[in-house]
């Protein structure tokens, strides 16, 4: 919208946490922060990455919602579940392939990024791109991003699943696809917890 | 100078269906008045209207059904394409 | 309505609760558009009700009915009397000295009871203003679309009967 795109280059998160701290001032959702913080491989690295919702083009959790709660708007943003309809059931939080919708039990609707929809609708920036110090998440022009030694994709593979994203995500530059096979990443009982989530 | 066609697909399907809509509306209004005119010289005994009424309004029908097939088809192209994103 | 639907690949479940909000707008156009087209059909379906019933219609057969003596009201005189049921009044008239002539009193307008102006020889009614002729029971003036319907009357031997509702 307004030429703008959302880019994510988990390379650059250096786990300063002030995404999370921006997303939480938001009124809506005060003190609970809807951004994705991951640390990878903790035992061994102080990585981290920082995830907004993708805004898939045919969005998963959309699907699988019972209530029809959830809904996507004309410029591609996919919105938190509609209060009067979501019944709290948690199949968006299971069916979408990237782990996003959270699930606001006191509330009891769910609630995730919504690329904050009362600043972007009006040619504002999203809090967390706004405060985030590396660029780690960033929104802007498609021109500014070509500056970049990586290359921006928005095309995923889980296993033989395609999913299309209106977010994208910064990889290599001759990698045209992201693709994930979800038995890659399941770990042997050896294993101490790898990932954990804030 | 910009034309309808400039429109995204989704506004001009819109408008199409409205245009329709009103059409059938019309007509609606028209089978309604057609139907009390039947009925009413019907009951004053002129038997000879009811034919004529019953073609008109048979026709009037068809066109209705009609314009509700350009509905559909108009909707499941703008789908068509929404979805190619 | 399936056979109506173009060739769609989406389950109909899909289309009709999109997740899109734009085609949101559209399934409930659609929706609207079906009812009307349906509300269409049931007009249609009306004026097919009306030709059935005037194809299979029958006129209704009247009894006679002995109304009056001949000689029992002077000329220019009237009776009242009910035919073919008690509750249709009619007005029996004696336009001249051989010449009696019948009608319905419930005025075409608004079923008023007309009577008989020996003055202007025409039977009038008081509520609007509507004349009607002696001679056929025509509008002579005033609000009423139809005529009056007229009681077709037989001598036989002294007396008047009246043997159909005309009209």
């Amino acid at each position: 919208m307004f030429g703008y795109e959302f880019y994510v280059d988990p390379s650059r998160c250096i786990g300063c946490r002030s995404c999370l701290q921006a997303c939480e001032e938001c009124a809506t959702h005060r003190g609970k922060s809807m951004i994705n913080f991951d640390f990878i491989e903790r035992k061994e690295s102080i990585s981290s990455a920082a995830y907004v919702c993708w805004h898939c083009d045919e969005p998963t959790c959309a699907q699988v919602c019972p209530a029809d709660a959830i809904k996507k708007g004309e410029d591609g943003i996919v919105h938190s579940s509609l209060k009067p309809r979501c019944i709290a059931c948690n199949n968006c939080v299971l069916a979408c392939p990237f782990g996003i919708p959270k699930m606001m039990i006191p509330e009891q609707q769910m609630m995730k990024c919504d690329m904050c929809y009362d600043r972007t609708s009006i040619g504002k920036r999203p809090m967390c791109a706004t405060v985030c110090p590396s660029q780690a998440l960033s929104y802007v022009r498609p021109e500014e991003i070509a500056y970049r030694r990586e290359k921006p994709t928005n095309i995923f593979y889980f296993g033989s699943q395609k999913i299309t994203t209106k977010v994208y995500m910064m990889a290599p530059a001759e990698r045209e696809a992201i693709a994930l096979d979800v038995v890659d990443y399941m770990w042997e009982e050896n294993h101490d917890l790898v990932a954990t989530r804030e | 100078m910009p034309t309808s066609n400039d429109l995204p697909p989704q506004t001009r399907g819109l408008t199409a269906i409205a245009g329709a809509m009103s059409l059938i509306v019309i007509l609606l209004i028209v089978q309604i008045w057609l139907l009390s005119a039947a009925l009413e010289s019907f009951l004053s005994g002129k038997l000879h209207t009811a034919l004529p009424a019953a073609v008109f309004s048979g026709v009037m029908f068809l066109i209705c059904l009609g314009l509700y097939a350009f509905v559909d088809r108009i909707d499941s192209e703008v789908r068509g394409s929404g979805n190619g994103r | 309505m399936t056979w109506l639907r173009r060739g769609s690949s989406e389950p109909l479940w899909k289309e009709e609760f999109p997740v899109r909000t734009a085609d949101e707008r559209y399934v409930t156009r659609r929706q609207l558009t079906k009812f009307l087209v349906l509300t269409s059909l049931g007009m249609f379906v009306g004026n097919i009700w009306i030709l059935i019933r005037s194809i299979f219609y029958k006129a209704p057969i009247y009894g006679h009915q002995p109304v009056a003596q001949l000689g029992e009201i002077p000329v220019g005189g009237v009776k009242l009397f009910s035919y073919p049921s008690k509750d249709d009044h009619c007005i029996l008239i004696r336009t001249a000295e051989d010449e009696y002539v019948g009608y319905s009193q419930k005025c075409t307008h608004l079923s008023c009871a007309v009577y008989y102006s020996q003055a202007e020889n025409r039977l009038e009614c008081p509520c609007h203003k509507g004349f009607f002729s002696i001679k056929d029971g025509a509008v002579l003036q005033g609000p009423p679309s139809w005529p009056l319907p007229r009681i077709v009357l037989e001598a036989r031997g002294e007396q008047l009967v009246a043997i159909e509702v005309k009209g």
